[in-house]
């Protein structure tokens, strides 16, 4: 963003909730796209349950795929206590890095960071759906 | 002349309550024919016949009586004539057009006397919103937001239908997809849109994380924004079970396992996430208890803890 338009406002409505509609209206749209999709090729189901058939492969959904691949690899019982205590590092993360920034470097610390996390994430997921 | 029009007026008002009397004592006292009879599905979903409504034979016409069709005949051509009422006197009025206010102008007007709500909306909406807030990437989360909507409604359009039990849930999503009009879409859009909007929360987290937007004062909107975050990873846990097939017991099985093999708790987290000691039609009635109840009430209450902070606190000014 240029510096040089900070001091320019609009305001909430109209203007920005003409803004906000438009990008709802793109949203609204995808989303027929992929209820016409649907009509033509639906999510479908597998075979019905059964709990005395147990598959070869299972898999949990994409989201949960990277801490089922990571699983694997390490013991049990540290693998099911990390992700709890990755999700209370989540939530009180703002209590525990309280300094103000003061320059863009801490920016690019975190960004950077994150990035590598992501990209653990990710590889993670590939390999856990190609495995 | 004004007399005449509301004579007219409340004589058609009056034939419609007079017709729907009658086809009220009707509908009560008649005999209903066999439905059986009239109506022979042969769709995959075992419909009960004893239990059909026979809604095919009303779209059909196929009455047995003269009541129903006379009923609505009235009944729309009164609606028409109201209509036509409302024409006339529009036209008769047209001189004094100058003095008209429109009628949603005049219903708003009606209802802001008495609720006084542009009181309360005019410092909401006259907010200004700095330039450089009107970037792509401050737009990640109210994605999410939309998306969620999007979730409720076709969630509530696809609980019309499904059927919260071992034995009836997969012959449901089978109905859904195959006979429901527009099943299969709804089906297509909430799925995808689960998926599009835990991408966008993910999105939006690592947008406020990196830059730094949930430092004092706005801690607890963070805390708020990774409860909504969990919220929404448990709705797709939740829901992915509900199908009942296959893959949804067997992720599920294996999900639950992950939570029973914490140290200390895990025997109750995986009592309390399966309802037993195995999954079950237990596991399938509170996932979707979860799933449509107590996950959306969460949800709610925490995005208006979230949004009331944005507005309190504003978003935050990068460096």
């Amino acid at each position: 963003m240029s510096e040089n338009n900070q001091e320019k406002e609009v305001p909430f409505y109209p203007d920005h909730v003409a803004l906000e509609a438009k990008v709802a209206l793109g949203v609204v749209i995808l989303v027929v796209i992929i209820g016409v999709i649907g009509l033509f090729a639906p999510v479908g189901l597998g075979a019905s349950a059964d709990a005395m058939d147990t598959p070869l492969h299972v898999k949990p959904e994409w989201y949960f795929l990277a801490l089922y691949q990571l699983l694997r690899f390490i013991p049990k019982t540290i693998g099911a206590t990390s992700p709890v205590l990755a999700v209370v590092l989540l939530l009180i993360w703002p209590f525990l890095d309280r300094k103000p920034d003061t320059s863009k470097k801490t920016t690019k610390i975190r960004f950077w960071l994150s990035f590598a996390a992501v990209l653990v994430i990710i590889a993670l997921t590939i390999w856990g759906e190609v495995s | 002349m004004k007399t005449i029009y509301r004579t007219i007026l409340i004589a058609a008002l009056s034939l419609i309550l007079v017709l729907a009397a009658a086809a009220g004592v009707h509908a009560i006292t008649a005999n209903q024919p066999s439905p059986t009879e009239s109506i022979e599905y042969s769709g995959e979903f075992p419909l009960e016949p004893e239990k059909d409504t026979c809604i095919q034979c009303h779209i059909d016409e196929q009455f047995t009586n003269i009541w129903t069709p006379l009923g609505r005949l009235v009944l729309f051509g009164a609606a028409g004539l109201i209509l036509l009422f409302g024409v006339a006197r529009s036209a008769s009025v047209w001189r004094s057009r100058s003095e008209w206010v429109p009628i949603p102008t005049r219903i708003l007007a009606w209802i802001d006397e008495r609720y006084q709500l542009s009181e309360f909306m005019k410092p909401i909406l006259a907010k200004p919103v700095p330039d450089w807030q009107r970037r792509w990437w401050y737009c990640l989360g109210g994605i999410t937001f939309f998306l969620f909507l999007v979730q409720g409604i076709t969630g509530i359009m696809l609980a019309f239908y499904y059927k919260p039990t071992p034995t009836e849930a997969y012959a449901s999503i089978q109905f859904i997809e195959n006979e429901v009009l527009l099943g299969s879409a709804f089906r297509m859009i909430h799925h995808w849109s689960a998926n599009g909007m835990i991408v966008m929360a993910l999105a939006h987290m690592l947008r406020v994380f990196i830059m730094g937007a949930y430092k004092s004062p706005r801690e607890l909107n963070w805390v708020s924004g990774v409860t909504l975050g969990i919220m929404t990873l448990a709705f797709g846990f939740t829901g992915y079970l509900l199908p009942w097939d296959q893959r949804a017991y067997w992720a599920t099985t294996v999900g639950t396992e992950i939570g029973g093999s914490i140290p200390i708790i895990g025997d109750l987290a995986l009592v309390f996430l399966r309802g037993g000691w195995s999954v079950t039609s237990l596991t399938l009635s509170r996932f979707f208890a979860a799933h449509i109840l107590i996950l959306p009430l969460i949800t709610v209450g925490s995005l208006g803890l979230h949004f009331i902070m944005i507005r309190k606190q504003g978003v935050m000014k990068p460096l």
